[in-house]
């Protein structure tokens, strides 16, 4: 009986094609803006996860704060480290560096980022040689005149490869040759570092060499994992707090500040989109009860022919609610297409991973075909009730 | 209460049917007894607003009285529900109209396989009774025909068609030749006594003297009540005054 319907439902459909498609569109869109917003917001905590696990959730970021007028507030210094590492739940406080300089090799030249870095990077930014080498304990206590490259300005430095064992130069007042020791596997950014156009030299090799800045910029904290690192970084920040006596004298970022910050913020759009696209929903479902009653007073004829050859009532209230679930279910279907179709191209353009619930798609195709149940319920009864003569009379 | 009923097909004691139009109260049947024998052609006359197609609704199931009592088949059918009354419409009754009544977007097969459809007869058999029906009333070519493909005649073909396809015990026709030419009406006439002459019982109504001479007998209404009825052979003298 429900394939009889089904069948019923598409043969009157194709005798209105234009009709059917327009009065479908609201639970298109509904659907699609479920189905969009849902993915969209699965990938973006996707991505922010990724990023999570990649830099891994012990690192924490340290920043000078900035005074009310905007000015930095001057308080970094090289001894700061040993203090940082008292502090319950630090393994290790590294002040880095960095600037932008000019390097050449050969003929080609690039300006970008150096760094200032230590051979605890390795494990906390899941640091990967391509080709060479990290920077070693050794270099560090050497000075040695030796660098890593990110992979993006090893590419451009030296077009043809080759890189690891060549030098460049870093230009300034004071230009240095460094040999390039290593060729770091490309990466995606993390804790807001573009590792692949960056160059990594060792610290003790900066400053001697390159210049000689008064503060360190920043320090990077390898934090205990399994001592909540959140909780370690509230720690640092209570510690810049006691040292100053000004609540913004650090900024603290930790990974899982960041992404509570980042999930916060996607939540409250998720859930303030969905609002709107079930809105957008009931509105189609209005559309389609609005298109049901045109049609059972179109067919108020067909209806009576049907009850004259015997249909009972619920026969024709289970065409015509069967007709509206077919109708919201396509209008769904399609949705769900025009959904994953669109937040995978919004997805892509971001290079976030795309990430799309089944669960999701399902429960937002459900609630279409539910819309039809509800919303065509009053038109089938409509239908199923209307007088047999009157309806065979009706011109 | 079944096919081995013997009694009359139809038996309807004082039946009234009245309408509420605005205040006033419009008695279109005003106690009508009829009694139709298994087998037999009536034909119902009388002129407009005599309550001729009232009475077929009652007989068809299609409505219920207001007063009386009405037995269709040895049912009694006057205290019924809608529900009730489909499936005695679908089990007992064919409907022939005046204007065919087909599905314009289905094809006359599909058509004359439509009630079957509420009587939970599988699809390909229903075809396949609808094929055989359309063959019986000399459609069998033209079954992938949609209606409006279909000349008037035929059309009301495909319809007697599908009234047939459940086997019923009555057939029921109201103006079957109202909207077709002479010779057309005639073809259809001497489908219906074909029928007739087979066992079924048909009552039609029609307003043409010449179709009600070719039924057994005839029934003449008259502002909601029977003027007269009886063997058809009695009325010959007075069927001309059948006035419109
Ligand atoms: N639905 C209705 N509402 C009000 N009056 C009706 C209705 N149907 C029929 N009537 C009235 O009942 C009377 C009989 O109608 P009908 O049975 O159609 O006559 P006939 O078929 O003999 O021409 C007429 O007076 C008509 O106006
Ligand atoms: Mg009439």
């Amino acid at each position: 009986m429900i394939n009889e319907n089904i069948r019923t439902a598409f043969q009157s459909f194709a005798g209105n094609k234009l009709r059917t498609l327009l009065s479908m569109v609201g639970i298109v869109i509904g659907v699609a803006s479920v189905v969009a917003i849902t993915a969209y917001g699965a990938s973006a905590s996707e991505s922010i996860k990724r990023q999570i696990a990649k830099s891994g959730l012990e690192t924490i970021m340290v920043m000078m704060g900035r005074d009310a007028g905007g000015e930095s507030l001057r308080l970094f210094k090289e001894e700061l480290a040993p203090e940082l590492e008292e502090i319950e739940g630090v393994l290790q406080a590294m002040p880095v560096n960095q600037r932008s300089v000019t390097f050449r090799a050969g003929k080609q030249s690039a300006t970008d980022t150096i760094v200032t870095a230590l051979p605890g990077f390795v494990p906390l930014f899941d640091i990967e040689a391509a080709e060479g080498r990290f920077l070693s304990e050794a270099d560090l206590t050497e000075r040695s005149p030796v660098v890593v490259l990110g992979a993006e300005l090893a590419a451009t430095l030296f077009p043809s490869g080759g890189a690891v064992g060549s030098y460049l130069r870093v230009l300034g007042q004071n230009p240095q040759q460094l040999r390039i020791v290593g060729v770091l596997a490309k990466k995606s950014d993390a804790m807001g570092m573009n590792f692949d156009s960056t160059a990594f030299v060792p610290r003790t090799t900066y400053l001697t060499r390159i210049a000689r800045p008064a503060r360190p910029d920043r320090f990077i904290v390898r934090a205990d994992g399994s001592k909540d690192p959140a909780a370690t970084a509230k720690r640092i920040e209570t510690f810049f707090f006691d040292l100053t006596g000004k609540s913004n004298a650090a900024r603290v970022m930790s990974p899982s500040t960041v992404a509570e910050t980042l999930s916060g913020v996607t939540d409250t759009l998720t859930t303030f989109l969905t609002g709107v696209a079930a809105i957008s929903l009931v509105v189609g479902g209005i559309g389609i009860m609005n298109i049901m009653l045109v049609s059972v007073t179109e067919r108020t004829r067909e209806i009576g022919i049907r009850k004259a050859v015997g249909a009972p009532p619920r026969a024709i209230l289970s065409q015509f609610l069967v007709e509206a679930v077919v109708l919201t279910g396509t209008g769904g279907l399609l949705g769900v297409a025009v959904g994953a179709g669109a937040s995978y191209a919004a997805v892509k353009a971001l290079s976030y991973p795309f990430v799309i619930s089944p669960a999701a798609c399902a429960v937002a195709w459900l609630v279409s075909a539910g819309t039809g149940i509800f919303f065509g319920l009053y038109p089938a009864a409509r239908a199923a009730r209307l007088d047999p003569v009157a309806a065979l009379s009706y011109e | 209460m079944s096919a081995e009923w013997a009694g009359p097909v139809v038996l309807a004691e004082g039946l009234e049917r009245s309408y509420e139009v605005g205040e006033e109260k419009v008695l279109a049947l005003r106690g009508v007894s009829i009694r139709i024998e298994r087998g037999d052609m009536t034909a119902i006359m009388g002129p407009s607003g005599s309550g001729k197609s009232t009475l077929m609704h009652l007989i068809g199931c299609l409505d219920s009285p207001t007063g009386g009592r009405i037995l269709i088949d040895g049912v009694e059918a006057q205290d019924m529900s809608q529900t009730e009354l489909a499936r005695l419409r679908r089990e007992r009754i064919g409907f022939v109209f005046q204007t065919f009544n087909l599905l314009p977007r289905l094809s006359i097969l599909e058509n004359a396989a439509l009630p079957l459809r509420y009587a939970g007869v599988p699809n390909r058999l229903r075809l396949e009774r609808a094929a055989a029906a359309l063959e019986a009333v000399g459609l069998g070519d033209r079954t992938r025909h949609r209606p409006g493909q279909l000349s008037g005649g035929q059309r009301q073909r495909a319809a007697i068609a599908r009234a047939l396809i459940n086997e019923p015990a009555l057939i029921l026709a109201d103006e079957p030749t109202g909207a077709l030419d002479q010779t057309t009406g005639r073809a259809i006439l001497d489908l219906f006594r074909d029928i007739n002459e087979r066992g079924t019982t048909i009552v039609m109504v029609t307003h043409d003297p010449a179709v009600a001479a070719s039924c057994r007998s005839t029934i003449r209404l008259r502002d909601g009540l029977i003027e007269e009825a009886g063997p058809t052979a009695f009325f010959e003298a007075t069927a001309e005054g059948d006035s419109e």
